[in-house]
């Protein structure tokens, strides 16, 4: 029960933010009616969102999330959507599409999920399906250098995965 | 050809239609300004020195769906509330096995979901919770809170959640707390009468020209507008767990409804 009660710390806290956000004031009925809200949220979601609590509120984890977060929306995003302006723009359209294998090597259904979701969220690649045995994504490229495994590693999700297991594993 | 005439003719009675509700006044002259009606809610809903008339709540929707019609209210949620009886007593006899194969969707689609929960709960309690301050109220806060249980049932399955502790008997007492939370809530003015010996009637929330009977606007200093935040409470849980037993009941496959519901086959 204590240990629930550990991991419930997490998703309580991030429950309370959501509720004084929704809710769009902080007043003392809103503190302490988020408060009940969130303790109970959190207690009840507690066992399905944390496996292990101390990595949950590790501040080390926190900051590499942080900085993920920077790189990710600055530089990452930046030069996706440059590229693939670029091939829109381009009257020839140079786009060379298909399904190619990205392998990973990261464990946790969050590591597995956050960097499925980077590459979905860069303009130019899609993960259309997963497979967790073989430890590959399916992502559909814009703009296919090579199918070979060590390529659309190194061109898709290498940065993405060095950060995120810093975050998540 | 024949396309060609139905497009056009189509076309043309909306133009017409439109002609002649904006320039020729199909619908009658515009009435500007407030309703006497509007007029009285807007004065009366929350207004402090007029004790007998008011909802002391500032969501004039609430204050007239939970105190100025509250019946009404109260024999809408019982309408609803026999609906799902109507669904329980149709599914009667089918067992809503605990154990099955629980497939779902990705795991990208499961981690995201699970982030989504807590999330689905706290909004949801949010409009629950200021529905006497902001639009909002208990119905919407309960339907806000039946998204949880349907993702889960379509992004894990609903042995996912049955095995979790959602069971349709749960979910059913659940819903019957919150039935007879509205229950109390109303019937508490008549506990007062019958204690005090002041006159006071059901549903009643704030004092009346010949009751002195009155749920507490404030509690320690912040609004809850007398018994408009308890309906609320209560209908949110009869709601959310009204709806979580129907979905629980519609995920049953057709073939294990059928084996019950079938019966023998008459020639």
């Amino acid at each position: 029960m204590v240990r629930r009660l550990v991991k419930a710390v997490t998703p309580g806290i991030v429950a309370f933010l959501t509720y004084v956000v929704f809710s769009g004031s902080i007043r003392p009925y809103d503190v302490v009616t988020g408060i009940i809200v969130s303790v109970i949220a959190g207690i009840i979601t507690a066992e399905l969102l944390v496996m292990s609590p101390t990595k949950a509120l590790n501040p080390i984890r926190l900051f590499w999330l942080i900085v993920y977060g920077l790189y990710y929306l600055i530089i990452a995003e930046s030069r996706a959507h440059f590229d693939v302006a670029k091939r829109i723009i381009n009257p020839k359209m140079p786009i060379k599409p298909g399904i190619v294998r990205v392998p990973f090597s990261v464990k946790t259904d969050y590591a597995i999920t956050s960097i499925a979701n980077s590459i979905t969220n860069t303009p130019g690649t899609v993960v259309v399906d997963l497979n967790t045995e073989k430890q590959v994504y399916y992502v559909h490229w814009i703009d296919v250098k090579a199918p070979d495994p060590r390529t659309t590693f190194e061109h898709i999700s290498k940065m993405f995965e060095r950060f995120i297991k810093k975050v998540f594993e | 050809m024949r396309k060609f005439l139905t497009a056009t003719a189509v076309i043309v009675i909306a133009v017409l239609s439109s002609v002649a509700v904006t320039v020729g006044g199909a619908l009658g002259p515009l009435f500007n300004g407030v309703r006497s009606l509007a007029e009285f809610y807007l004065l009366n809903v929350f207004n402090a020195h007029n004790r007998t008339l008011t909802a002391m709540s500032p969501e004039a929707v609430t204050s007239i769906v939970w105190d100025y019609r509250g019946l009404d209210t109260l024999f809408e949620t019982v309408v609803f509330y026999m609906a799902i009886i109507g669904c329980v007593a149709l599914h009667r006899g089918i067992e809503l096995t605990k154990r099955g194969s629980e497939v779902g969707l990705s795991r990208i689609v499961k981690t995201v979901t699970k982030i989504l929960i807590p999330l689905n709960i706290v909004v949801a309690a949010s409009i629950a919770l200021h529905g006497h301050l902001t639009p909002g109220g208990g119905f919407q806060a309960g339907a806000a809170m039946a998204v949880a249980p349907i993702i889960i049932i379509v992004v894990f399955s609903r042995f996912f959640l049955m095995k979790r502790g959602v069971t349709k008997e749960v979910a059913l007492s659940l819903r019957s707390m919150g039935l007879l939370g509205i229950a109390l809530v109303a019937l508490i003015p008549l506990v007062a009468w019958v204690t005090t010996g002041s006159v006071a009637y059901v549903m009643q929330n704030q004092v009346k020209t010949n009751s002195s009977f009155s749920f507490p606007a404030y509690i320690g200093g912040s609004l809850v507008s007398g018994s408009l935040i308890w309906y609320n409470i209560f209908e949110f849980l009869a709601v959310t767990f009204g709806f979580t037993i129907v979905f629980l009941l519609l995920s049953v496959d057709e073939e294990t409804v059928r084996k019950v519901l079938g019966g023998d086959k008459h020639e």
